[in-house]
């Protein structure tokens, strides 16, 4: 395995050796992966391999217990969230995080306040990324009463309206219909063309296969895949940890582009 | 914002006309007791309300007013020169409370806030310079220098003229990034920090600004009682009194706590002024047992259940912000 850049394109974040311990449990145990700048990586893995506490890691949510992570060539393991959030990193939650009692425009209003200080400025920048993310004819929704694909839309808007140049998606697809699903990655492309660089985790492989550039398999908090989707169902060790019995891998490879 | 400018306006010409028509003293002491009791609880309302973060020792802050205007007086200074020295050592006090408990989770706030309270309270019983327990009694003058006046009316005045500042704030508030990330704060605050909101930074603002308030409404009230003491400033009583208040008027809106003042005096001071002389407290019995129905029907206090019900009749579709109390 070999987590360094090959690509030749600069890494905008850079992980290597993470780490993370509650108590006893190893919940991340020396994660290296590298995200391009301008690409779409995914990061896949079995339930519980630490996916979601990687991100957290990154972006400043949790602590690491070691390792390091560069963003930008700067090290940003350790630093407080709210600084990780200012210096460009958005990240969407896996549970949704809402402000309950906010409209979506003052959710996202909220967000966009980090780089343009005044109301004004903000609710103006907010109805952009509204308007960007689809979501504009429901601004005046509380965050509380939409429907869970329009509360992983505000999720995404509220990390957009922060102009992060590193966005880390977590499964921003579960629990959508096929058509929402469909949507969802219509933004998501809308996302990439802005040129904002992109690290999801996502179940839905077959949506993540097409659109992802790069792969990176986590299984038991390590790092053990890193290449493109296609060989990553090809891999023995991605079967053998992630997509299970052949039987499984069958379906999976169908999928591919 | 226009309908909370207009009733605003409106409050202040209804109270202005008061003060110089009305020459009740009762009336314009109930008066100036709900103006005060509506600053101090707009005050609270700052970062209890909108920040989320319970207050119980927010008499200090007050007290830090109240004896600033003391202190001055009693020294020959000018009593207008204790409004920004009570203000300062009031927001000082904030800070130092609140740098090392805002940004935990849980009540480590609101046990410090008791904490502190209860730490000046015993200091200022100890202190020959505070007046110890027997505290202050101002000295007589008159006059807009003395800040004394031998009439009611021009004490409403004042206290109309801070509760509409107080109140200009908090609209103000309400439209800027503080108040946008106070919300934020008090709804998820991990959430908030993912979007590069800094919860001890602007808790530590909103909490000073907060005790800035309180304290100009305690040199407002040494200067019309002319009598300062622990248990008429800074005691536990008054803390829990300024927290009623914004709980029963409704936390984080605009008017609540006018509304929980309004409550407050009519039930606290006007049924003691009629049935509170026969000594067997039905007035507090009375104010508690409302205190007690608002805490279980209608946790969200007056203004509060009055925003949802209007969110209800409208559709949370349609209403823009601004248009209600919370927005």
């Amino acid at each position: 395995m070999n987590a360094a850049t090959s690509s030749g394109t600069a890494a905008l974040l850079e992980v290597r050796g993470l780490s993370k311990r509650f108590g006893s449990l190893r919940a991340l145990d020396g994660v290296d992966l590298d995200v391009a700048e301008g690409s779409l990586t995914g990061l896949i893995g079995p339930n519980g391999a630490g996916k979601s506490t990687a991100f957290s890691c990154i972006a400043g949510a949790d602590k690491p217990t070691a390792g390091s992570v560069r963003f930008r060539g700067r090290e940003i393991a350790g630093l407080a969230y709210h600084r990780v959030a200012a210096l460009g990193i958005g990240r969407t939650y896996q549970i949704v995080q809402t402000f309950a009692d906010m409209t979506v425009l003052e959710a996202v209003t909220t967000a966009a306040l980090l780089r343009h200080p005044h109301l004004r400025d903000a609710v103006a920048y907010a109805q952009d990324v509204l308007a960007f993310a689809g979501l504009a004819d429901k601004r005046y929704r509380l965050g509380r009463a939409l429907t869970i694909a329009d509360k992983k839309r505000l999720e995404v808007a509220r990390a957009l309206a922060t102009d992060p140049s590193l966005l880390l998606l977590d499964e921003v697809m579960a629990g959508l219909t096929p058509s929402e699903c469909h949507d969802a990655v219509g933004l998501l492309r809308r996302i990439i063309a802005r040129g904002i660089t992109v690290l999801m985790v996502e179940h839905v492989m077959e949506v993540l296969m097409p659109i992802a550039d790069h792969i990176v398999v986590i299984a038991a908090g390590k790092t053990i895949f890193t290449g493109a989707a296609s060989e990553a169902v090809r891999d023995p060790r991605v079967i053998e940890a992630y997509l299970g019995s052949p039987l499984e891998h069958r379906e999976i490879a169908e999928h591919k582009p | 914002m226009r309908w909370h400018l207009l009733a605003l306006g409106a409050i202040v010409v209804l109270g202005a006309a008061a003060a110089f028509g009305l020459r009740d003293a009762v009336t314009l002491d109930l008066f100036f007791t709900l103006l005060l009791y509506a600053v101090l609880g707009q005050s609270w309302n700052w970062i209890s309300g909108y920040a989320g973060n319970i207050s119980f020792g927010h008499a200090i802050f007050f007290g830090c007013g109240a004896y600033a205007s003391a202190l001055c007086v009693t020294h020959g200074l000018s009593p207008w020169l204790a409004i920004p020295a009570g203000a300062l050592v009031a927001a000082l006090l904030a800070l130092v409370t609140g740098f090392p408990t805002l940004a935990l989770r849980g009540h480590y706030f609101s046990i410090a806030t008791i904490a502190v309270a209860a730490l000046v309270d015993a200091f200022v019983r100890t202190q020959p310079w505070l007046g110890r327990a027997n505290g202050f009694e101002l000295p007589i003058q008159s006059g807009w220098a003395a800040l004394q006046f031998p009439d009611k009316g021009p004490y409403v005045l004042l206290a109309l003229a801070l509760f509409a500042i107080v109140q200009l704030a908090t609209i103000a508030l309400e439209r800027s990034r503080l108040g946008y990330y106070l919300r934020a704060l008090r709804a998820n605050h991990a959430a908030a920090a993912s979007v590069g909101i800094d919860e001890r930074r602007w808790k530590l603002i909103a909490f000073a600004w907060s005790a800035t308030m309180a304290a100009a409404a305690g040199v407002l009230y040494a200067q019309y009682t002319l009598f300062v003491d622990p248990p008429s400033t800074i005691a536990l009583a008054i803390s829990i009194d300024i927290a009623l208040i914004g709980v029963v008027g409704g936390i984080g809106t605009l008017w609540g706590p006018a509304a929980g003042a309004l409550v407050y005096v009519v039930l606290a001071k006007g049924v003691a002024l009629r049935i509170g002389g026969t000594g067997k407290g039905y007035d507090l019995v009375i104010y508690g047992a409302i205190i007690c129905l608002i805490a279980a029907w209608k946790p969200h206090g007056i203004v509060g259940t009055v925003v949802d019900a209007l969110r209800r009749r409208r559709g949370a579709a349609d209403i823009p912000p601004g248009a209600t109390g919370t927005a």
